[in-house]
């Protein structure tokens, strides 16, 4: 019992600690644009009402759904067929090397010209940048199927999509899951930055409008929802790999119980 | 049931040439246990790769009850010294086992059935819904012989499957796979470099000459079917034909370094 009340205390004691020092910092502050953090607090039920949770941060969270789930059903797939096929790899290489250098936030004006300003062109830039990082990590781990694994499918007649499925994904899955942990951060970064450009309504959209506004403690309470917004979907997605890859954390804890 | 006629395996790669086998004809009998045991590194797992139909001979052929060897046949199951890295991790132990069996035409309620009796014959029935990497090096092998006697193959072929266990651990597989064939009399060939292990097993025993690989002497092993680690082993039969081989193998050596 013990246990579970230390790592919580252990969890807690950090933040628990910033938040106090930037309440006490922040405390006797006039500086229009530093708030005190009671000020902050305050209006934060005042600007996250329910019709702002709905009308704001559920269009931003649909596009970065959209936007992810896009780039990980593309770049698994085309990363299983070039970590694959060594030809397949070798012509590709080049390209993916320049491709991932160019830095997604300057892919908005870009795709504006083609996707508009809508919806589509927020999703299309979201996928555009978090692709990469799990077309990459996939590349490597489809590579790295363990040689005596792939024969063991093979002397056992399991080819075509069984190997794919049962050895192949499997296989890849802990690189993959690292692709996709980075592929979250880009895309709530993206998805902040493509609401900046050009937009009517998202989180992006409103932390800009306050600004603009000089409603600035308004614009700070923004800020903490894009903060617990990450939390969240981290905490999400340490969930589902839990479950993913609890062969892989249990295989590795007893490698290193008998080395 | 098994032929094998004038194989050879020639290795090329960046400007070398290695020949490993050089010609190799041999022929197991339905029903037969035989050990090949030869130098170390004379060749012996690219010979039952061959065999295996995972690797392409250069020359000569394979035939499995008549039929060529051209890949992985049905008939066949393998049972790889690496156990480690040929059980699938994120499986448990039973679906481990019944993996192959759904590339076959078989109902569940029959997979299920194979999984359960094949786990029973290794005394691994309990283990069903664990993971092979919660097991010990021995149960892990174990689970491997399961997979490939559910697999109802017609020849098991084994490759040095011992070689990376303790010596106790060794010797309960060793009367394992013994009672396994008297119990269901399948044919199985068995590699292994140590020359005890080949004698104490086989019903004969096959030497290979060192690396490019010929076959030096056949050698039926005369000792009675009924055998046991305490009574067996210090059987002065046991020693002869234990000595007869460690010479061939000796001399096996010596002939590399005068050639």
């Amino acid at each position: 019992m013990r246990r579970p009340l230390l790592r919580l205390v252990f969890a807690v004691a950090l933040p628990a600690l910033l938040v106090t020092v930037w309440w006490v910092a922040s405390a006797g502050s006039t500086d229009v644009y530093w708030p005190p953090l009671r000020t902050i607090l305050e209006a934060f039920p005042d600007v996250w009402t329910a019709e702002r949770l709905r009308g704001d941060v559920l269009p931003s969270v649909l596009r970065l759904a959209g936007g992810y789930a896009l780039a990980a059903v593309v770049g698994v797939a085309l990363g299983t067929v070039i970590g694959s096929y060594r030809r397949v790899r070798a012509v590709c290489e080049p390209v993916l090397e320049f491709l991932r250098a160019v830095p997604p936030p300057v892919l908005v004006p870009v795709i504006m010209l083609f996707a508009g300003i809508g919806d589509t062109m927020k999703v299309t830039v979201i996928a555009a940048g978090c692709v990469w990082p799990v077309l990459l990590n996939t590349v490597e781990g489809v590579r790295a199927v363990d040689p005596v694994m792939a024969e063991t499918a093979r002397s056992y007649g399991i080819t075509g999509v069984a190997r794919l499925r049962k050895l192949v994904l499997r296989s890849a899955s802990p690189q993959i899951f690292a692709g996709l942990r980075q592929a979250l951060s880009i895309g709530i970064i993206l998805m902040v930055i493509s609401e900046m450009f050009a937009a009517s309504n998202g989180l992006g959209f409103t932390i800009v409008q306050f600004q603009r506004g000089f409603a600035i403690p308004d614009m700070w309470t923004g800020i903490l929802v894009l903060g617990l917004l990450g939390f969240l979907l981290s905490v999400v997605f340490q969930w589902v790999e839990r479950r993913v890859l609890g062969w892989y954390h249990g295989l590795r804890a007893s490698a290193r119980r008998s080395p | 049931m098994l032929d094998v006629r004038g194989l050879k395996k020639v290795y090329e790669g960046s400007g070398r040439r290695v020949e490993a086998v050089r010609d190799l004809t041999f022929t197991v009998g339905a029903g037969e246990l035989v050990c090949l045991v030869g130098p170390s590194g004379c060749g012996k797992t690219t010979l039952l790769k061959c065999v295996g139909g995972l690797l392409t001979p250069t020359g000569g052929e394979v035939l499995l009850e008549g039929r060529k060897v051209s890949g992985p046949p049905p008939g066949m199951a393998f049972v790889f010294q690496e156990y480690g890295r040929s059980l699938f991790p994120w499986m448990r132990v039973g679906e481990n086992v019944e993996l192959p069996l759904r590339q076959k035409d078989l109902g569940k309620a029959r997979r299920r059935e194979l999984v359960r009796d094949a786990l029973e014959s290794v005394g691994l029935a309990d283990a069903v819904g664990a993971y092979p990497w919660q097991l010990s090096g021995g149960m892990q092998q174990r689970v491997a012989i399961a997979r490939a006697l559910a697999y109802e193959p017609r020849v098991l072929l084994m490759d040095e499957p011992f070689a990376a266990v303790d010596a106790q651990t060794r010797a309960d597989l060793e009367d394992l796979v013994r009672g396994l064939w008297r119990e269901r009399g399948i044919t199985i060939l068995f590699v292994t470099h140590d020359i005890d292990e080949a004698v104490y097993l086989g019903e004969r025993v096959i030497v290979l000459s060192a690396s490019p690989t010929v076959v030096r002497e056949q050698l039926k092993v005369d000792l009675p079917v009924e055998r046991d680690q305490l009574h067996t082993r210090v059987d002065p039969r046991f020693a002869e034909l234990r000595t007869h081989v460690y010479e061939q193998i000796q001399a096996a050596k010596k002939g590399v370094v005068a050639s």
